[in-house]
């Protein structure tokens, strides 16, 4: 905890939200407590009693656009057991925001202008992001481990200019369209610090019981325990309009914004 | 047998083995791609010949620890490929090969005390004090009048080692050195 990171963070929380509102985006507020978590091959949730902390808001704020609210957004809380490091803490805060009618290019536009605003908010220049291709970092027919392994000890070490990379293996699509064999995702580098990842959501239930099946299954053969599917998500995903959403990590904005090493000095530890 | 290390206990100073080689932990990263699993980045230091390796390990994976012991032994004397050092506990002799610790015999005083590290059995490096007291066997004399802050000029320790040091500090002084970064700490009243 230092104070002067403490005050940065104030001001890109304000500078956030003014954005925001400004956009017309209204903040909305999802449970901390879900019944079941988000299917994440690779995220273990922190358990509350018969319970889960959420790892994510994203199902619950996909039910909200379902709901009728076409721009929402929320900063919160969000918990993931095994993960500590500088960069990684298990109780950590996130933003998320949803944008109905958008793709992916619209969003990384917002992306790129609510980061100029939280620099203005701090007092640094504004990033100029340069927009590049997976596919130009990184083969993509590599195996899944061999993928991940090329990425965090070749690839990711070197992106030190701000970039947004997008396009993924189809394998990795998570939540996400996949056209032409490659998922409609994005990721925000900053600082060296992967910021924000980014779907063009996908929206056909079938499609997405499929992929949780998959991930429990692959879950399973991990040794984890597989989730519940989240059927109230899935319920409401044919009433959710065309839609582009982004998950970024507050604490590591602000960490890429002032310079600071340890996520442990932007929080209150 | 040698035990092993998860890379979760990974910590600066833990001692490894990879390649039948000891490596010291410099840095240790936890990484977590978006749709990934976890890895650890690192950056090791090899004991014997100081250079740095990056490797990264997949979470999990599973790392021999270096067997490396230290004893702490006086210096006596070098001959033409040996520095000898003696263990004080039992008077027993010990020569270290003058070519792996060059780096570091610059800095051996009379009689210092430093710490042998023996890897599987085999002495492979000495560990310094962090400060060592030597006498400037040669440097220029100081020229009157030059007060620019910050200025230094080359001198010459007895024990062989050189360092920069400030301008009003003269031949035949004492001075405290920092054997880590090789710098000039202070004079010393002998």
């Amino acid at each position: 905890m230092e104070p002067a990171l403490l005050r940065a963070r104030a001001r890109c929380l304000s500078a956030l939200r003014r954005w925001f509102d400004a956009q017309g985006y209204l903040e909305v507020h999802t449970p901390t407590i879900v019944p079941t978590p988000a299917m994440e091959e690779h995220l273990e949730p922190v358990c509350a009693g018969d319970a889960f902390l959420h790892t994510s808001p994203e199902l619950a704020m996909k039910r909200v656009l379902a709901a009728g609210l076409h721009r929402i957004y929320q900063i919160c809380p969000c918990f993931r057991a095994e993960e500590q490091g500088v960069h990684h803490r298990r109780e950590f805060t996130m933003l998320e925001w949803y944008r109905a009618g958008a793709g992916t290019p619209e969003l990384m536009d917002d992306t790129e202008a609510l980061i100029a605003a939280c620099a203005e908010a701090v007092g640094v220049p504004a990033p100029r992001f340069e927009r590049v291709p997976v596919s130009e970092l990184i083969d993509p027919g590599l195996d899944p481990d061999a993928w991940f392994f090329r990425w965090v000890d070749e690839v990711e070490p070197r992106l030190h200019a701000p970039t947004i990379v997008f396009g993924y293996p189809p394998w990795q699509a998570a939540l996400a369209t996949v056209r032409d064999g490659v998922a409609d995702r994005f990721e925000v580098y900053l600082g060296g610090l992967e910021l924000a990842n980014a779907f063009a959501e996908e929206p056909d239930p079938d499609v997405i019981r499929a992929r949780f099946a998959a991930s429990a299954a692959a879950r399973t053969a991990m040794g984890r325990r597989p989730h519940a599917v989240d059927e109230r998500f899935l319920a409401a995903l044919p009433a959710m309009p065309r839609c582009a959403g982004i998950a970024m990590g507050v604490d590591r904005l602000v960490m890429a914004l002032t310079g600071a090493k340890d996520i442990a000095a932007v929080v209150v530890p | 047998m040698a035990g092993k290390y998860d890379t979760s206990e990974f910590r600066n100073g833990l001692k490894v083995e990879i390649d039948g080689q000891p490596f010291v932990v410099v840095y240790f990263q936890f990484v977590k791609p978006g749709k990934g699993t976890a890895f650890t980045r690192t950056k090791l230091k090899n004991m014997i010949t100081g250079s740095v390796i990056d490797p990264t390990f997949r979470t999990g994976e599973k790392v021999d620890a270096a067997e490396v012991d230290e004893i702490e032994m006086q210096y006596l004397y070098a001959d033409g490929d040996n520095h000898w050092f003696m263990n004080l506990e039992n008077g027993e002799q010990l020569p270290v090969n003058s070519k792996a610790i060059e780096e570091e015999s610059k800095y051996f005083i009379d009689g210092v005390m430093v710490k042998i590290l023996f890897f599987k059995g085999k002495a492979i490096n000495v560990e310094l004090p962090n400060f060592i007291e030597d006498v400037i066997e040669y440097t220029e004399p100081s020229v009157r009048g030059n007060t620019a802050t910050g200025a230094t000029k080359s001198a010459k320790l007895a024990c062989g080692a050189s360092v920069q040091v400030p301008l009003f500090v003269e031949q035949g002084e004492t001075i405290r050195v920092d054997t880590r970064t090789a710098e000039y700490v202070a004079r010393v009243k002998k």
